[in-house]
């Protein structure tokens, strides 16, 4: 481990990703109002700043139908934290930009069902892991990076395998994936996320105290985290997502070629073709126990 | 099991030729009694003594040979052969039986796994099969305990117990190493040894030594398949090679040549190796073609006064003129190198110099010659294109990666109770979203208004207030002191502390024992056989008996976890009651279908 | 490790080290609580930020509990930094149970900062007046010659041609600890001065500020306002120019100063002058925390213990001097070998192996840097067991006894001796033993007693 890490700086520099939940929907009906939640972002992203002079933070807003970059702190200018306060301008137009942008894509797509349409994780988890992979390809030394999710909306069924992907790519590429809940629901994906990759779960109780989770929880970088108690999630949600109606089940089949799920029984596996109809002519895969 | 009487001879070593007698075998002990009544060689031993049991693998003419170890640690035991394989067999799987057996018996409490083989079981186990199985369970409680349950408890039978396991033996297997004993690395230098009264010099072979030879020098190999038998006797052919050798190390080339010109066969083993001659020109053609052997050629300081070898007291030098160009030592040390990392072939035995010549003339099969000019060419240009290594074109180099893994199932077990018990007490944090339904247009529109909203009062100084930030510092400082107080490494156990230790182990050990009736039980459908037939019964009345033992655990409960056992209870319930339904279908279809249906 | 190499850390126990009053006055400024929190260890910089807007003072009992047992050491390190630094200020109960609060000053600031995300010290001339400014890469060159120029004439005040203007007074203070001079003797470098060659050169950077700051008392200048102009520098952008008038007298003789060692460069304009900061400058403060900064290095070293390094500098060649054999050297090249003389002679002046490795490390060369390890295995080996051949004998001081008139009386002395653990040797079939030196008395008082 540590001669494959001779490239990652020995100390805390980190590179954070963020993820925002952008989706119209909850947001205009959160308890939290849009407005607050990003000053709380503001703050957030300038201590991830202030802790460290080679400190990244990238951020990346997840809307209905499209994701995108919306801060890159290496775009900053590289001396210090000089000339922030014009990126956040600039962040903030992005952002508006973005959901203009968003919008558009939304009601020219047609399938987004009105008040209950998820966000797109699975985008911007994947946007995530490109861009520490290009980080982790580039240069000789780079900082430790670690994707934190900021969500309210509820989980988007339909996502399952792409996100289940992601989370794993994560976990083979050793970032931790925290995720910070501000909705009121419970995100079985991101529990997942966060367990299989080390991360921190957390659905705060207060949320006009956000700042101080995300202070106290979120902005400990990976090399103090080997030495600290950290908020842990009770109970993680295994549930799994059949992959023909993209539902949440508690039992169903498994191919047992390629072990896709179904929630019904299938003549023929839709993901790898294999038939199960041939070698037995009725009920043929086991149920799996919904671990 | 009764017992078995078989002749067979008793050999105390390998080589020993063995004592004829009469081996008769019951479920306890094993004795031996000599044909002749005067040998001391009389055994009587106890089963219980005998660890393990190893044979050969018979072919040819070779003995079929079975041997009893006392302690494969120490290695004593006892050997027998047997006049044909077919009653080694016999009694090699009469031995495997009792020693399964015995390995399984309680009376020595050294060996917890419990294995009984069956005795009526159709399949015939090797010894190392058995092995392997007990290994395997003592390696892995949890599996043993499931054996314990299933197997020992008449519910499945030993071979469907391991059927569904297969990978886990195979891993065991191909872990076992097949490591045979190749060429000695040191080389075996044919030294002849003079006594000093007579004018005589004696080499000294040992067929270890001929073998190498035969390995080293091709052409050897090749003049002994063609004059033994023919020309000359084995003897005079090492005389021969000896004589050629004596010459080639007393450098005497006059007479060497002059030999050779004399003796034809002689001359071959004066010659240059041309067998050698050739290969060495094929694996030239197989170097790196970007590296330049000519420059490199430039370079050899063996033919400059002061340089050079010493061997046996005298300086190498390379004649060159001389048709009997000399072999150097560092030829010689590459070739014995070579071979030595070409390894034995298989199948060669040390017996007789004949069989072995003949063996590596055939492992050594000329490569074929049918390779084109254009053909060699073509490929010469596809190896200096990856040999060049541009590197731009590269992969690139490969980044840190974590394994992909599957974590332990129980955590898995944990949490999923923990979760049903968590989603009990739903706590219902004050956020409750308001629940309007909003166009798309209008939701998209209030999230623009919070943006701008944004961009007009950007000093909004205080994201977070002193008290609020108190109160969340003391909520998580709460929750860490929480868990440190438990000092737990589990969070899930934190939900799972209310319900007693013993409870929760006793329902884990169900919940495992339902997955693999579960596995049993789906995997016969559909039922076509009789065997699958009585088996999903023996499965069904286990799973019923789980069944019931789960209620009594639900009902027994303190009030107090009563609620939380059950919701423990319920995804067990709820997967076994899906297989009984569908037995229940099943049976109705087949009355239904009338006896036709699968054919039993 | 000693001393010199913790010397950038160190620069940070001076600041702490400054009474209570003036350490708060430094706080006023934003930038110098930047620098100090980014000193700080990762521990240290999570409980401030969690503090940062808790106004009532937290129980120091319910900060530990989120460190792991094993690791409490962290904990007591951190809060240690933070109460030095006067960050952290500690509050006792009536219950006399200990809690910590943040310092207002320090806290203020640093509220600011997430709101505006920093800004710069003073703002920069506009382009108009300047005209162009040197690009990064030559301004880089500068400083880095200024430097190396500077070191030569630290260590060899001959060897230099064109010498900085640094008095020899001021020169003498920088070398004081580095060079040993004896009278009528050319000055020769101490273990230390050895030592300080071989530092990675923001440590080196320190070292000196150190010295310059702390000799400022005697020039009559306050080291506040050093300290404060110091790390104020460290945030200015780099490249940009800014004008001298900004300054105060004192930082103004400083400037000039820290232009002779390349931290700035000066420029004089029609009407206006103006300090250009240079990477030196703004990567001090970057320099306080671990991570070190990335330089390129030179030096490629084969397993055959041939070393090539690719370097034009004359400091590079003196130093490599310290530890190797240089053969020969081309206008941008510098071939040597590592031997075992080479090495005995670094041992003699006070250098470690370890040194010498991490020296080799750190500045190898682009091309090798990828490779594990970086440098090869067998010449680091090779250059450990030459250090412990040094060390194979040991010398304790001690005495020897003999002539006991009893075998009895022997064991007795034997026993003593080895019950306090100072029995070295023993040798009962002819009744000697060596016991350590400090010993003696005690063992002296022994054998009279048993008299």
């Amino acid at each position: 481990m540590s001669s494959a890490h001779s490239k990652l700086y020995s100390d805390d520099v980190s590179l954070v990703v963020i993820v925002v939940d952008t989706n119209p929907f909850f947001w205009a009906a959160a308890a939290l109002p849009f407005a607050d939640f990003f000053a709380n972002l503001v703050h957030f992203v300038n201590s991830l700043l202030l802790l460290n002079h080679l400190n990244r933070v990238v951020v990346i807003a997840a809307g209905v139908s499209s994701c995108s970059y919306i801060f890159d702190s290496s775009d900053a200018s590289a001396a210090g934290g000089v000339g922030v306060t014009a990126t956040f301008d600039k962040a903030s137009r992005k952002v508006e930009e973005f959901i203009a942008q968003d919008a558009r894509a939304t009601a020219g797509n047609g399938s987004v069902v009105s008040g209950n349409a998820a966000s797109l994780l699975s985008g911007a988890l994947s946007l995530a892991l490109c861009y520490i992979q290009r980080i982790f390809r580039s240069g000789t030394r780079h900082p430790q990076p670690r994707i934190l999710c900021l969500q309210g909306s509820p989980d988007g069924p339909e996502q399952y395998v792409a996100v289940m992907n992601s989370i794993f790519s994560a976990q083979r590429s050793m970032v931790p994936i925290d995720s910070c809940i501000v909705g009121t629901q419970d995100s079985a994906f991101l529990q997942q996320a966060s367990y299989i990759t080390g991360g921190v779960y957390l659905k705060p109780q207060e949320l006009n105290g956000l700042f101080q989770y995300l202070a106290v929880v979120f902005a400990t970088d990976l090399h103090s985290r080997t030495f600290l108690r950290l908020p842990k999630t009770l109970g993680v949600d295994f549930r799994a997502s059949c992959f023909c109606h993209k539902k949440t089940i508690d039992m169903g089949y498994v191919c047992s070629v390629c072990l896709s799920i179904f929630c019904k029984n299938q003549k023929k596996c839709s993901t790898c073709g294999s038939e199960f109809s041939r070698v037995m002519p009725d009920l043929n895969s086991m149920p799996d126990q919904s671990k | 099991m009764g017992s078995l009487t078989i002749g067979a001879k008793y050999k105390t070593t390998l080589k020993d030729p063995g004592t004829p007698g009469i081996l008769r075998m019951n479920d306890d002990k094993f004795t031996f009694t000599p044909n002749d009544p005067r040998s001391a060689m009389k055994l009587n031993v106890e089963f219980r003594s005998i660890k393990g049991h190893k044979f050969n693998k018979v072919d040819g003419n070779k003995p079929a040979l079975l041997n009893l170890s006392k302690d494969s640690d120490k290695g004593g035991g006892y050997m027998f052969e047997f006049d044909n394989v077919g009653n080694r067999d016999l009694c090699r799987d009469f031995v495997a039986r009792v020693l399964g057996k015995h390995q399984g018996m309680p009376p020595r409490p050294t060996m917890p796994p419990e294995i009984s083989v069956p005795s009526a079981g159709m399949e015939q186990l090797s010894a190392a099969e058995v092995e392997r199985r007990v290994k395997l369970l003592r390696e892995d409680s949890e599996l043993q305990k499931l054996h314990k349950k299933f197997v020992l408890g008449n519910i499945l039978q030993e071979s469907e117990f391991w059927a569904t396991r297969k990978n886990l033996l195979d891993d065991v297997a191909n872990k076992a190493s097949k490591q045979k004993p190749g060429f000695k690395t040191a080389m075996s230098d044919v030294r002849p040894s003079a006594d000093g009264r007579t004018n005589k010099v004696t080499f000294n072979l040992t067929p270890e030594m001929i073998h190498q030879i035969f390995a080293e020098k091709p052409a050897v190999r090749r003049a002994f398949l063609d004059f033994v038998p023919k020309k000359m006797t084995d003897l005079e052919f090492w005389r021969k090679y000896c004589r050629a050798e004596y010459l080639l190390r007393t450098k005497n080339t006059a007479a060497a040549a002059a030999e050779a010109a004399e003796d034809e066969e002689l001359a071959v083993f004066l010659k240059n190796d041309d067998i050698l001659v050739k290969e060495a020109k094929l694996k030239i053609k197989q170097v790196d073609p970007t590296l330049d052997m000519e420059a490199d050629a430039g370079d050899d300081y063996i033919h400059l006064p002061d340089h050079g070898i010493l061997r046996d007291g005298s300086k190498e030098t390379v004649d060159n003129d001389s048709e009997f160009a000399r072999r150097t030592l560092s030829q010689e040390l590459n070739r014995h190198a070579a071979v030595v990392l070409e390894g034995i072939a298989s199948d060669v035995e040390l017996t007789d110099a004949k069989s072995v010549a003949e063996a590596l003339a055939r492992s050594k099969k000329e490569p074929p010659s049918t390779s084109a000019v254009d053909d060699t060419s073509h490929e010469r240009l596809l190896k200096v294109a990856r040999m060049t290594e541009i590197e731009d074109l590269q992969a690139p180099r490969s980044l840190p990666y974590a394994p992909l893994c599957i974590k332990d199932p129980r955590e898995y077990f944990d949490s999923q109770q923990a979760n049903a018990l968590r989603s009990l007490g739903a706590s219902n944090d004050g956020r409750k979203s308001r629940n309007c339904s909003l166009s798309i247009e209008e939701a998209f529109h209030h999230l623009t208004d919070q943006i701008s909203s944004i961009k007009v009062n950007k000093s909004n100084c205080t994201v977070i207030q002193s008290d609020m930030a108190v109160k969340v510092l003391n909520e998580l400082n709460e929750g860490i002191s929480r868990s440190r107080r438990l000092n737990l490494k589990n969070p899930q156990e934190g939900l799972l502390g209310r319900v007693p230790q013993h409870t929760r182990d006793e329902l884990m050990d169900h919940w495992t024992a339902i997955q693999e009736l579960l596995r049993h039980f789906w995997s016969s459908y559909p039922i076509t056989s009789t065997v699958l037939y009585n088996k999903v019964q023996r499965v069904k009345d286990a799973m019923t008996q789980i069944y019931q033992k789960l209620q009594a655990i639900k009902e027994s409960a303190q009030p107090d976890v009563r609620h939380e056992i059950s919701r423990l209870v319920k995804p067990m319930t709820q997967a076994l009651d899906a297989a009984f339904s569908h037995d229940l279908e099943q049976q109705q279809k087949s009355a239904k279908a009338g006896n036709k249906s699968n054919g039993f | 490790m000693p001393q010199v190499l913790v010397v950038a850390r160190n620069f940070m126990d001076m600041v702490a080290a400054l009474p209570a009053s003036k350490l708060d006055m430094l706080y006023d400024s934003a930038f110098i609580c930047e620098a100090v929190l980014r000193s700080l260890p990762p521990l240290a910089k999570k409980y401030a930020l969690q503090m940062l807007y808790v106004l009532a003072p937290v129980a120091a009992a319910a900060m530990e509990e989120w460190v792991l047992d094993e690791y409490a050491s962290k904990h007591r390190v951190a809060i240690d930094k933070l109460l030095q630094l006067r960050v952290f200020v500690e509050v006792r109960d009536r219950r006399k149970e200990v809690s910590y609060k943040m310092n207002q000053k320090f806290q203020g600031n640093m509220q600011k900062y997430l709101v505006d995300g920093g800004s710069l010290p003073r703002e920069p001339i506009p382009l108009s007046v300047t005209g162009r400014l040197p690009a990064s890469a030559d301004l880089e060159a500068y400083a880095l010659d200024q430097w190396e120029c500077f070191l030569l004439q630290l260590i060899n005040s001959s060897q230099v041609e064109k010498g900085t203007s640094f008095s020899s007074s001021m020169m003498k203070t920088f070398q004081r600890g580095l060079l040993s001079s004896r009278d009528g003797e050319a000055p020769k470098l101490t273990e230390n001065g050895f030592q300080f060659l071989l530092m990675e050169t923001n440590a080196q950077l320190w070292y000196i500020m150190r010295e310059y700051i702390s000799s400022a008392e005697e020039r009559g200048v306050d080291p506040t306002e050093l300290i404060s102009f110091l790390l104020e520098l460290s945030f200015h952008k780099l490249g940009a120019a800014y004008s001298l008038n900004t300054l105060t007298d004192v930082e103004r003789i400083a400037i000039r100063d820290l232009a002779e060692l390349g931290l700035v460069k000066l420029q004089q304009g029609r009407k206006d002058s103006w300090f250009i900061p240079t990477q030196l400058a703004t990567n001090l403060s970057a320099s306080l925390s671990d991570s070190s900064s990335s330089k390129e290095g030179f030096v490629v070293l084969e397993t055959n213990f041939r070393m090539y390094a690719y370097s034009t500098s004359k400091l590079h060649c003196e130093i490599l001097r310290l530890f190797s054999r240089v053969e020969y050297q081309l206008p941008n090249l510098i071939v040597g070998a590592i031997t075992k003389e080479s090495i005995y002679g670094a041992f003699e002046n006070g250098i470690t192996a370890e040194q010498i490795i991490s020296f080799l490390r750190q500045n190898a060369h682009p091309r090798v840097v990828d490779k594990i390890p970086v440098v090869p295995e067998n010449v680091t080996d090779q250059i450990r067991l030459w250090e412990t051949d040094r060390n194979r004998v040991e010398m304790i001081p001690s005495h020897l006894y003999e002539d006991f008139p009893s075998k009895e009386w022997f064991e007795q002395c034997c026993d003593h001796a080895r019950d306090h653990g100072y029995l070295l040797w023993e040798d009962s079939k002819r009744m000697r033993l060596i016991v350590r030196g400090e010993f003696h008395p005690e063992m002296r008082e022994f054998l009279r007693r048993q008299r």
